[in-house]
């Protein structure tokens, strides 16, 4: 499945636009929103190719946000989710949100390069 | 004939019972034979010279006496398994063969009932309901004593039923008035699993275990126990678990992991940017670079990797130190965990001045490892042999089979350590004698190296000499000899370290 269309949930100013910067010069076309509660509507209405999903952000929490989408019924079938955090969270939580996401990476491992190089694997999924 | 005197042994009873019961018996026998001997003469049927007389009167006397000892046999069995019974819970030396409750025939009778009575009596349930009455100030003492301190006190009987808990117990009341205990334990290491353990396998047995809470993070009023459980098979009250609690001690402990998850998250977010840009840059830049700068470049990128590095190397001794740190072992190969640090290695080595060479022949067996625990292993190594060699030293990574294990071996050539030092090497904070001054560092590297390979079931060991070098050996597992120990443990390692790796006896490094 071709990649085109990626969506950033993510609340550090810094670290989101040095996404959508390096994304965009790759040839991605990316939406980038700050607030969990925007991204949890943002990700209803639109179907992205590949969610960016930070887990510790205001409104309302990745954890949260992966469980509306995916937690009872995957409204977001064609959708790869890549969580990403730096924040290391107690095993459980890990692993509930592992359960519904594609990846699950500590941002500070991953530079976009990385980044880049693990969605042009989704791609070959 | 009645017995008038009780016996001095339980087991004299019965042949002195079996000796004058069958005497009265055959005694019986003659007396009723003679007198239907008697009463035909003096029908004058037969005269007492008769043969036919002496006939009839013998046969009789024979028949009657088989039948009444037939008889005689079939009612007192009964009577002779309850004295064997009781002779041999008095502890007396058996004479009699010891009764099986559970023959087809007992259980038709309902005997069986009542042998069982007498066994159950002889495990000591009996001596207590006896004595109740004479202890009951003192029972109520004790029971008021135990309500005084912070110590719980749960006493399970056989069917698992709380039979007693104390003030202090976190024990549940549901709306029938059925108590549960409130506890909640790590994996598949609980209390019910043991319990189900001692009725297959147990007599006697006691388990401990550590930082038991009694909900979940962030409930009112959370509380952690140590929990020991003893279990008794046969008595009435079979299993008693005694819960200290540690609340004040591990709370602290979560709210300092809770800090260094929150400080970890901090410092991550600067570092992300810092990496990312570097690594975003380095490629747009590479044009414009000239002179050293260019190196310069590189040994900005090769600083905020180790920054990452430290940082992991904190957050995961935190939580080794609180027994958090998870593994999740895989069947892999030493060159593919190796190549996810080969670049920053190699950036590294280069930026010291220092000359790198990695080899691993290529029939290397897979292992089973952690890829990312494995990986910041070999990186605090390699990283370590860098640091501590001289400008321009050699600093080689090779790896070879050695019997169950793949040894990966990090040899420097550099300042080397006296014996002294390396025997306390792999202490949280410590730090060589030379290091202190002139080499930046936590501490914690060779610390959290050796609890990650010893909780994978490998060793890791140090060969060194002051002034010449050093080499750091890692033996792991090869996967196909564990294989079928983690396939049960569903990739933890459970298994391979519950295999006579003393060190973790008080670690269990796989609970959540």
């Amino acid at each position: 499945m071709a990649i085109k269309t990626i969506l950033c949930i993510e609340d550090d100013r810094f670290i989101g636009e040095m996404y959508v910067r390096s994304l965009k010069k790759a040839g991605y076309d990316i939406d980038w929103v700050v607030d969990g509660n925007d991204g949890l509507i943002a990700a209803r209405n639109k179907p992205y190719d590949v969610i960016l999903l930070d887990v510790m952000l205001p409104e309302r929490c990745g954890t949260d946000i992966l469980e509306a989408l995916r937690g009872k019924e995957d409204l977001i079938p064609n959708t790869h989710v890549i969580v990403l955090t730096n924040f290391q969270q107690d095993e459980e939580s890990q692993l509930a949100m592992e359960k519904h996401a594609d990846a699950y990476l500590i941002k500070a491992e991953i530079t976009p390069k990385k980044l880049i190089s693990v969605i042009e694997k989704l791609e070959d999924k | 004939m009645e017995i008038k005197k009780v016996p001095r042994l339980a087991s004299q009873f019965w042949p002195d019972f079996l000796k004058r019961k069958l005497t009265l018996i055959i005694l019986m026998q003659i007396i009723i034979s003679a007198a239907i001997g008697a009463v035909l003469v003096q029908a004058g049927i037969f005269t007492v010279d008769s043969v036919e007389l002496w006939i009839i009167v013998g046969g009789f006397f024979v028949i009657q006496l088989g039948v009444n000892i037939l008889i005689f046999i079939s009612t007192a069995s009964p009577t002779k398994d309850l004295i064997a019974a009781i002779i041999n819970v008095a502890g007396e030396q058996p004479k009699l063969p010891l009764p099986n409750p559970n023959t087809s025939k007992n259980e038709k009778t309902g005997f069986r009932d009542a042998l069982n009575v007498i066994y159950e009596l002889s495990s000591g349930s009996g001596q207590v309901e006896l004595k109740e009455s004479d202890n009951t100030p003192r029972i109520t003492a004790a029971l008021s004593a135990l309500d005084m301190t912070l110590c719980g006190f749960i006493a399970f009987d056989k069917n698992r039923k709380i039979v007693y808990s104390n003030k202090s117990a976190p024990v549940h009341k549901n709306s029938d008035g059925e108590k549960s205990v409130e506890l909640l334990f790590n994996g598949a290491d609980t209390f019910d699993s043991w319990l189900e353990h001692c009725k297959e396998n147990s007599v006697h047995d006691e388990h401990i275990w550590y930082r038991i809470p009694d909900r979940l993070p962030n409930e009112e009023g959370r509380r952690f126990f140590d929990v020991i459980a003893s279990y008794e098979k046969g008595t009435t009250v079979e299993t008693v678990m005694t819960l200290i609690d540690r609340t004040s001690k591990y709370s602290v402990d979560e709210e300092d992991l809770d800090f260094i998850s929150f400080a970890a998250h901090e410092l991550r977010g600067p570092i992300t940017v810092i990496r990312g840009y570097l690594d975003v840059l380095e490629d747009e830049l590479s044009d414009v670079l000239q002179g050293d700068q260019s190196e310069l470049f590189h040994r900005l990128i090769v600083s905020s990797n180790r920054l990452s590095g430290y940082i992991d190397n904190i957050l995961n001794t935190s939580r080794y130190d609180r027994r958090h740190l998870k593994m999740d072992l895989a069947e892999d190969t030493v060159a593919a965990i190796y190549d996810t640090i080969s670049d920053d290695m190699k950036l590294r080595a280069g930026a010291q001045n220092r000359l790198l060479t990695v080899k691993f022949p290529d029939d290397l067996p897979t292992i089973a490892a952690d890829r990312a625990s494995i990986s910041e292993v070999f990186g605090n190594l390699i990283d370590n042999a860098l640091k501590y060699s001289n400008e321009g030293g050699l600093v080689n990574v090779s790896a070879k089979v050695s019997g169950d294990f793949v040894d990966v071996s990090v040899v420097d050539n550099g300042i080397g350590m006296p014996e002294n030092v390396v025997s306390q090497l792999f202490q949280k904070f410590y730090r060589s004698h030379r290091s202190r001054e002139t080499i930046a560092g936590t501490g914690i590297g060779l610390y959290i190296s050796k609890a990650i390979v010893e909780s994978h079931g490998g060793t890791i060991t140090v060969r060194s000499e002051d002034g010449k070098g050093s080499t750091f050996t890692v033996s792991l597992p090869i996967y196909s000899t564990v294989a079928d120990k983690l396939k049960a443990g569903n990739n933890s390692n459970e298994g391979l370290i519950g295999e006579g790796n003393g060190w973790i006896k008080n670690h269990s490094m796989y609970r959540g």
